[in-house]
């Protein structure tokens, strides 16, 4: 089963750590990407750039509207995600609880619904 | 630059149509999905299982606590997403803007922080 690890954190708390430890976190961060990918869990990964870059785009009667910022204004924003294999909930739960998001945020962890009509891509 | 668009809808609206609308739309989102690989522009896409299946994992002090349910509860719901490699924003909104779902729901552009975190 494919699960996708919705990372969450709150921007201006990381904003405020000194650059090594954020710097640490990213690392940590990769480094489990290869240790996903030594035992195939790993699909994709990636960090998103700040909320503030985000654009919402609506379609009513043909009509496209765009506006800025992120979908849902919260206390912790979507700081990037991970896309892995895992056998069951509980292992995708144990992925979560290795990445260093869920020690500084919160981890949102939602199964794909998998069609095989979809084009192969990652 | 590559983009994550995240498409929210109101589940209850989805389940509300009659089933040969859902299956349309559905069909009508791989072929997009489709067209898009085929210009080179799709990197993954997919639908995600309604969001009562979401859990929400954090760890403090090395200890683990999982709570049921999505991260935030709001009026539309994540409901799947497509990543995507383009030129610039402009291209990842126009995308944006001819996947169905934006016809009735909201997507969400965000670009991919490509060069590192911190």
């Amino acid at each position: 089963m494919k699960f996708m690890l919705i990372v969450h954190h709150n921007e201006d708390a990381f904003e405020k750590m000194d650059k090594e430890t954020q710097s640490q976190l990213l690392t940590e961060s990769i480094e489990l990407t290869h240790q996903l990918h030594a035992t195939g869990q790993y699909v994709h990964a990636s960090p998103l750039h700040p909320a503030a870059t985000a654009v919402i785009v609506r379609v009513r009667e043909d009509t496209p509207l765009v506006t800025d910022g992120p979908f849902i204004e919260t206390r912790e924003q979507i700081a990037g995600y991970f896309l892995v294999n895992a056998r069951d909930l509980n292992e995708a739960i144990r992925i979560a609880t290795r990445v260093p998001g869920a020690r500084i945020g919160s981890v949102e962890v939602r199964p794909l619904i998998e069609i095989t009509e979809l084009p192969k891509t990652v | 630059m590559k983009y994550l668009c995240l498409v929210y809808v109101e589940e209850k609206t989805l389940h509300a149509m009659p089933q040969n609308e859902r299956i349309a739309l559905s069909n009508e989102s791989m072929a997009y999905c489709d067209e898009l690989q085929k210009q080179g522009q799709l990197l993954a896409a997919s639908p995600l299982h309604p969001v009562e299946t979401a859990t929400t994992v954090r760890v403090r002090e090395g200890k683990t606590s999982t709570t049921d349910g999505p991260f935030a509860e709001t009026k539309e719901q994540l409901g799947g997403y497509l990543l995507i490699d383009v030129r610039d924003l402009n291209d990842a909104v126009r995308i944006a803007s001819k996947f169905p779902a934006a016809q009735y729901g909201s997507i969400e552009v965000r670009p991919l922080k490509e060069h590192g975190c911190a």
